[in-house]
């Protein structure tokens, strides 16, 4: 008996052996396989660091103007600090005007700076002198380009990559204490959790808790899809075990970290705790709370079902109870933890800027036009672009502002979604986009109406149909036009009856009055006189690529545009003629520092210099007395710029386009959904630009006018000829020379050399 | 935002050349302003244009004032920038140049001396049909600078023959 059981013992010792042995050299293979596998793809996530992007840095010279507050201000975006010593880079002192600073080593496209100390002097609200360490001048030097964002080039996603010293201590503690509790002592599974789990759903019913490790979450984020089955659980735990094998706990955590969903914005996911910040908060990380970052430490357990925009109680209970873990974990007292459940959610409404969604959104697609796909997969890129944040800041402000204040004058009925809006600001010479702003919430919808959604752009088409007729050699500014009422047929049975916005007729005007008022009936007749093929295809030259059919509507701006293509058509208007494509990428630099793929600014003339001049300082006389009046006396005093209004039919949308000698920008307000707004491109769009204008420190339009044209003092309404003095209503006009009209009567000079001489000056 | 180091005609100095026709730069004038478009004299004469003393014949046209000679020059920054840029391309590296050219074009985007420079560097660079653009844009900002205006026509006639 004894000996039977000794050898059937003996022989179940054998057995379980020999399974032992299979199953662990089952495992081993499995491990081997899932290991390599692991290492693959994790290497390829881990190291693809995203792509840099930077603003464009600020030149300091001897006589730019800066005062001493936007100087420190400047100094503070670029998180230098001030200091009695400097003794590191990144450090500056003050004594009045005068700073001296610890430049910090930076990267440009052509050249990598060294560390070095600078002395900055302000004068007079210019800076006056600009010295190295050892008193010599420098005459042009470059501030560190600011970091504005993180992308993948490639598949467009955009994440704000973290290192462990970015990461305040308490938000693993926190992320420990609530998902994984023995992350730092177990191998990628947690055979207890994965218990207890069970049992709890067991006893609901239904699935409640998971069991999973950071690490499985992490595996489930990187390689695998949401099915929920047992050979997936099992694959996912293969491949825990083997990241656990192969990595320590602190690149796990910072894995973590950057790759965990952690909300949607339209289609866009948002991923990593750094990104999560801006997107929930409106801040970094770092600068993040107790409340905080309990709230993203409870939204990792769902994001769509904690989404404290949609269910700000759910997600509250939640934080509440991540806080309660935190206290009882003893990670921290009781005390903070119930002074943090008091607070509110502390959701950002609106962003506070920093980060900017519609430009990064521009970069990508002008690094998909310009750039080689393959180019751009390398990891590590610096992006420098032509973002200018003060720029941005003016523009989101200067929109949001107006929209609210329409808002509340106008309340959409019930329930309606508010006004929306989009704003372009360019350098009509290099055609560099400086700031873009896609619609009032800045980060929050997803939709960059400034790129996405094309509107009718109404009279704004008026300026290219005034240049096609003076670039036909057969109008100028003083030509008159009949502002009387026209029938156009379309077709058989259809015919147009386009009307002046205030429904008058004016009969015979200026050509520089039709434009300045905008007036649709005399643009009409000139515009069928010229040939509406001709004004499609100088649409074309300007920047649309392809001519619009030449449809008589066209004429009064049947097009659908969207703002960055109306701001590429007038980029053209306030570049002389010289058409320039809109970018926002200056250089891409891989990690070694080399430039890929260069793409310098690319010029080409599509109008006659002279015919852009007369329709340019036609286009001044739209603020000066025209449509865009209500700007002329909020602008700056003595700022001369030119530019033009559009509203499309039942004004559905605002539009203001408009330029100086140094800026470009284009302003659209409307609904999203297309109904009426009621507000005019005078009123709404126009403040906003005028703001926006006001904001950039921008220099008058003043080209050298072209020797071919002469300054000609007309009768506004008439188009005669005038002396000074004579008409109440005297505008000066450019005009090519030798074609001036007769005088108005009454107004022609009294002969005599001082009325001659009086007349070479006008 | 930029200043423009070159050329800056005040308001005194347009009044002056009102009361004495003496040198100024032609520029356009804000719409309603007071001041006269100001007749030119040769830069740097600083000697009032004489006045013509006999009156034409009226009602003829006012004759046109006769195109002011100005001349451009580059400012402290932007002169260093295109000094740099020109050792670059001396160098054979184009590309840097024509990134440098691009900082001074920021600073200074409306004088013509600096879409020279660039047009010239994309010359160097085998790219002809730009630099005769950017000569193009040069001749247009050049007006009434005939010494600028002989340059950027010659930068357009060497693009032309490089095509």
């Amino acid at each position: 008996m004894k000996a039977r059981t000794r050898k059937w013992l003996r022989g179940l010792a054998v057995g379980v052996g020999a399974l032992a042995a299979l199953a662990a050299l089952a495992f081993a293979i499995a491990f081997f396989y899932y290991d390599r596998e692991v290492a693959q793809q994790f290497e390829g996530r881990r190291w693809t660091v995203p792509a840099k992007v930077y603003a464009a840095p600020i030149e300091l010279y001897v006589g730019l103007p800066f005062t001493i507050d936007d100087f420190l201000a400047e100094l503070e975006r670029l998180k230098y600090r001030a200091a009695t010593e400097l003794d590191r880079p990144g450090s500056y002192r003050r004594r009045r005007g005068r700073f001296e600073i610890a430049v910090r080593a930076a990267r440009f496209a052509d050249e990598l700076r060294p560390a070095q100390i600078i002395a900055v002097t302000i004068e007079g609200n210019a800076i006056s002198g600009l010295r190295a360490a050892d008193g010599a001048d420098i005459p042009v030097f470059r501030l560190d380009p600011l970091l504005i964002g993180s992308i993948f080039p490639i598949h467009g996603e955009d994440r704000i990559v973290l290192t462990p010293d970015d990461v305040p201590p308490l938000l693993p503690a926190a992320i420990k204490a609530v998902e994984d509790r023995k992350f730092d002592t177990h191998h990628g599974i947690d055979l207890e959790a994965i218990a207890r789990a069970l049992w709890v759903n067991l006893r609901a019913g239904k699935v409640e808790q998971g069991g999973s490790t950071l690490t499985q979450q992490l595996v489930k984020s990187y390689f695998l899809d949401g099915r929920r089955t047992l050979g997936r659980k099992l694959e996912e735990a293969m491949m825990a075990l083997a990241l656990e094998a192969r990595y320590d706990k602190r690149d796990l955590m910072t894995a973590y970290i950057n790759e965990i969903y952690l909300g949607q914005q339209g289609d866009r996911a948002i991923h990593g705790f750094g990104l999560a910040s801006r997107f929930w908060f409106a801040k970094p990380l770092d600068e993040l709370d107790l409340a905080e970052t309990a709230l993203l430490v409870a939204i990792v357990r769902g994001p769509p079902y904690y989404d404290p925009r949609r269910h700000p109680q759910r997600a509250q209970q939640r934080r509440d109870l991540v806080l309660r873990i935190l206290a009882r974990q003893g990670i921290v007292p009781a005390a903070q933890a119930e002074a943090a459940a008091a607070r509110p959610l502390g959701i950002a409404t609106r962003p506070s800027g920093g980060y900017y969604p519609a430009y990064l959104d521009f970069v990508r697609r002008t690094l998909r036009r310009d750039y080689k796909e393959e180019d751009l997969t390398e990891a590590g890129l610096s992006i420098f672009t032509s973002f200018d944040p003060r720029a941005q800041l003016a523009a989101e402000q200067a929109l949001e502002g107006e929209l609210t204040r329409l808002d509340r004058t106008r309340k959409p009925p019930g329930g309606q979604a508010g006004l929306e809006g989009a704003v372009v600001v360019t350098l009509p010479q290099s055609g560099e986009v400086i700031a873009m702003v896609g619609g009032r919430n800045v980060s929050f919808d997803g939709l960059n109406r400034a790129l996405a959604s094309p509107r009718a752009i109404g009279s704004l088409v008026k300026p290219f149909v005034y240049l096609a007729a003076v670039e036909s050699g057969r109008w100028n500014a003083t030509s008159v036009l009949d502002d009387t009422p026209i029938e156009v047929p379309l077709s058989r049975n259809n015919v147009w009856r386009p009307q002046n916005f205030s429904r008058d007729a004016h009969g015979p005007v200026s050509m520089v009055r039709a434009l300045s008022e905008s007036l649709n009936l005399a643009t009409v007749h000139l515009g069928l006189d010229v040939g509406v093929p001709q004004v499609a295809q100088l649409l074309a030259r300007f920047g649309l690529g392809k001519a619009p059919p030449p449809l008589p509507s066209l004429l009064l701006g049947a097009l659908d545009l969207p703002p960055i293509d109306v701001a590429q058509l007038y980029n053209g208007l306030a570049n002389g003629g010289f058409q320039v494509p809109l970018r926002a990428v200056r250089a891409v630099v891989n990690e070694h520092g080399e430039r890929i793929g260069a793409y310098p600014v690319r010029i080409e003339p599509v109008a006659p210099p002279d015919a852009v001049y007369e329709v340019d300082r036609m286009m001044t006389y739209v603020i000066e007395r025209g449509t865009g009046r209500a700007a002329a006396a909020r602008l700056p005093r003595g700022l001369v710029v030119a530019g033009k209004t559009g509203s499309s039919s039942d004004l559905r949308d605002g539009w203001f386009a408009g330029f100086s000698g140094s800026h470009l920008a284009v302003v659209w307000i409307g609904y999203d959904d297309n109904r009426p707004t009621g507000v005019t491109g005078s009123s709404g769009s126009l403040i906003v630009w005028q703001k926006v204008m006001s904001a950039l420190g921008t220099s008058s339009w003043q080209p050298p006018m072209p020797e071919t044209l002469e300054d000609l003092a007309i009768d506004y309404s008439s188009g005669l000829r005038v002396t000074t003095g004579c008409s109440q209503d005297e505008v000066i006009v450019a005009v090519p020379r030798g074609t001036a009209p007769p005088f108005l009567a009454g107004c022609a000079p009294p002969s005599g050399i001082a009325d001659w001489l009086r007349g070479i000056i006008r | 935002m930029p200043p423009r180091p070159a050329l800056a005609p005040t308001l005194p100095a347009l009044l002056a050349s009102l009361a004495l026709a003496a040198c100024a730069t032609p520029v356009y004038r804000p719409p309603g302003g007071s001041a006269g478009t100001p007749v030119p004299a040769p830069e740097g004469s600083g000697v009032p244009t004489p006045v013509p003393s006999t009156p034409l014949p009226e009602p003829a046209p006012v004759p046109a004032p006769v195109p002011a000679p100005k001349s451009y020059r580059l400012g402290a920054a932007t002169s260093a920038l295109v000094s740099q840029a020109q050792g670059a391309s001396a160098r054979g590296d184009y590309e840097t140049a024509a990134a440098t050219l691009e900082r001074a074009l920021r600073i200074e985007p409306d004088n013509p001396l600096v879409w020279i420079e660039m047009g010239r560097a994309r010359l160097a660079g085998g790219d002809p049909v730009q630099a005769e653009n950017m000569g193009r844009r040069a001749l247009a900002l050049a007006a009434g600078a005939p010494r600028e205006q002989a340059s950027a026509r010659q930068l357009i006639a060497d693009a032309q023959s490089a095509r």
